[in-house]
């Protein structure tokens, strides 16, 4: 029987064969987008895919832009592709604008983060241990008395039950000492937003919800601060929820008790105090 | 909105400026290589090569056929747009801190800094015909400062004047026919960063290293309305449709590590136009905002950084939606 003449190189060795070699990239445009898929290999050499998307738009503008835009690139962009070159033009994460209602923000001094961590006012950190006075124990001048003893044991007492924490040499964090405490309300846990105090959510809402009728639903209750509806990336259609921020707490807890369970658009709405990230 | 950032310059952004019509966004920086963008989608149409050194400021004539930049090299370069081509150099004798050119592009000014034995001095030159002999011609006119330098400059109306900002904080009002001083005002403390003039011309905003930021009439220098800040404001831009000012600055890099841990110095600052009182802020960049500027319609805006990028950002609706209110308390 003749054997076959190529022998087959084994799998093991295409496998190795194949590490070199990366995909080609490719360009797909349909519909409005142009996707465009690329391979390469990242810092711990793996391959990586890399697929963008971008929406190709047609707009109407006067004549000498239009013009313009037939120009050809120059320079060190000479030898780019049309279309945005992703080593020059990055889309970074969304920014939005912070209003800023108050004015204490303003007014607060520059250096308030600092302050905390300066020494606290009374600068002694040694104490008496048994008058509690600022001085050393050994040059207690109620040393040997035994009157004195028991009063100071008194102060003592009334020392722990005022607080033990400031009389302790005990490591206490910057931001619960008293010029932590002092700044406004006190410390909210990290990655809870100010803002979020009178923010709803609401759920269940039509797929054809767009944020106009949002605003038309919800600004009866009061001014607003920020309107955000959850929309999918490529169709533009709604996810099904929407955060809105009131710039007063009343005024969202009025539109909970009112929306919550209102029929819109053949759904009942859910509506709720919009819960703080959870990580 | 997600902002575009241009990652075309790999030293600090000097000036950002937008054509016009705005679909074109010019940056320049701390390295020798202009940029120009398409402000819409962010691509970059090209580089202009050809400085041997920083370039500190640029402007752009009203048909968009020429670019001129100026630069640490004691050079005043003329571009070709469309190819990008370096079609004329100026030399001076020191470094060119600022270039402007006329609202008709007949005329350009350009000023240089006091340093190696050399004057600051402000020149005005022929653009009319832009090619080599321009290098060859006498500027128009020129004139000594003899104070402190000019660090900012703006051109007055219907091309008769031009107003330098001073790095001891002074504004200076040129007649252009002498060469002589109409006004000058001292209403800084402090170096004036920039000056950008509203859409229509008649007042003029000023950023200064004194924290604040004015807004001048520009024909007689009254001083209209303060905008205080508590760090050094680099650029600030008057929104075109809009009664919105945009400011720009931040800490020295000096200063970063010494003065307060909280975040936030960085930012854009929206302060309303006639209240002067802020009303939003916009974070994004790493550094201190060096540029800043509003497109000509006022739906974006783009900044430019110590960090090195152009930031371009898009306004949401809640942006336009936003009043004030003229009631509280």
């Amino acid at each position: 029987m003749p054997v076959a003449d190529e022998i087959q190189s084994s799998w093991a060795d295409e496998v190795e064969i194949d590490q070199g070699a990366l995909p080609p990239p490719s360009e797909v445009v349909e519909n409005g987008l142009k996707i465009v898929t690329e391979y390469k290999y990242d810092n711990d050499n793996k391959k990586v895919k890399i697929v963008r998307t971008y929406k190709i738009e047609k707009r109407v503008v006067s004549k000498s832009i239009a013009k313009r835009k037939t120009w050809s690139k120059f320079g060190d962009s000479a030898s780019d592709k049309p279309g945005p070159n992703p080593a020059t033009t990055m889309v970074s994460e969304d920014v939005f604008m912070q209003f800023i209602t108050s004015k204490e923000e303003s007014t607060r001094p520059d250096d308030g983060e600092l302050d905390g961590l300066k020494p606290q006012a009374s600068s002694v950190i040694f104490k008496c241990r048994t008058c509690q006075g600022e001085h050393w124990t050994l040059s207690c001048p109620f040393k040997n008395t035994q009157l004195a003893q028991a009063k100071a044991s008194e102060a003592a007492k009334t020392a722990d039950a005022k607080g033990g924490a400031s009389s302790t040499n005990k490591y206490v964090a910057p931001f619960m000492r008293d010029g932590g405490a002092g700044r406004g309300m006190g410390r909210e846990p990290p990655g809870a937003r100010r803002d979020d105090i009178a923010a709803i959510r609401i759920s269940n809402l039509s797929n054809f919800a767009i944020e106009a009728d949002l605003e038309d639903l919800v600004k009866g209750f009061g001014p607003l601060q920020k309107l955000y509806l959850a929309k999918e990336k490529s169709t533009g259609q709604c996810k099904g929820f929407a955060y809105v921020h009131f710039k007063f707490k009343p005024d969202a807890a009025k539109a909970i008790q009112t929306l919550n369970g209102y029929g819109y658009d053949h759904l009942i709405l859910n509506v709720e105090w919009s819960k703080p990230p959870q990580n | 909105m997600k902002p575009l950032m241009l990652q075309g310059h790999e030293r600090a952004i000097t000036q950002i400026k937008y054509n016009r019509e705005g679909d074109l966004l010019f940056s320049v920086a701390k390295d020798s290589k202009p940029n120009v963008w398409w402000s819409l989608n962010g691509e970059r149409l090209g580089t202009f090569n050809g400085h041997g050194g920083v370039v500190w400021c640029l402007d752009v004539d009203w048909q968009t056929i020429n670019l001129i930049t100026g630069g640490g090299d004691s050079s005043c370069r003329l571009w070709d747009l469309e190819t990008g081509k370096n079609i004329a150099t100026i030399k001076s004798n020191s470094s060119v801190r600022t270039v402007n050119f006329s609202f008709s592009a007949y005329q350009a000014a350009y000023t240089t800094d006091k340093a190696m034995g050399h004057p600051c001095e402000v020149f005005i030159v022929d653009t009319r015909t832009v090619d080599e002999s321009i290098s060859g011609q006498a500027p128009i006119l020129k004139w000594e400062i003899t104070d402190s330098k000019v660090t900012s400059m703006v051109w007055g109306n219907l091309d008769e004047t031009i107003i330098t900002g001073h790095e001891a904080g002074d504004i200076i009002q040129w007649d252009l026919r002498t060469g002589k001083k109409i006004h000058s005002i001292k209403e800084h403390t402090h170096q004036i960063n920039d000056m950008q003039l509203s859409r229509d011309g008649t007042m003029f905003i000023t950023a200064s290293k004194d924290q604040t930021a004015k807004l001048f009439d520009t024909s007689s220098l009254e001083l209209l309305k303060e905008y205080k800040t508590e760090r050094p404001v680099n650029s600030a831009a008057l929104s075109p449709i809009l009664d919105h000012v945009v400011l720009g600055g931040g800490q020295d890099a000096m200063d970063v590590t010494t003065t307060s841990t909280r975040q936030g110095k960085f930012d854009a600052r929206f302060f309303h136009l006639v209240f002067e009182e802020e009303f939003g802020r916009v974070k994004g960049h790493f550094g201190p905002i060096n540029s800043l500027a509003f497109h000509p319609d006022g739906k974006s805006y783009a900044s430019g950084g110590e960090d090195g990028y152009v930031r371009v950002q898009s306004f949401d609706q809640s942006y336009f939606d936003y009043t004030f209110d003229y009631n509280r308390e």
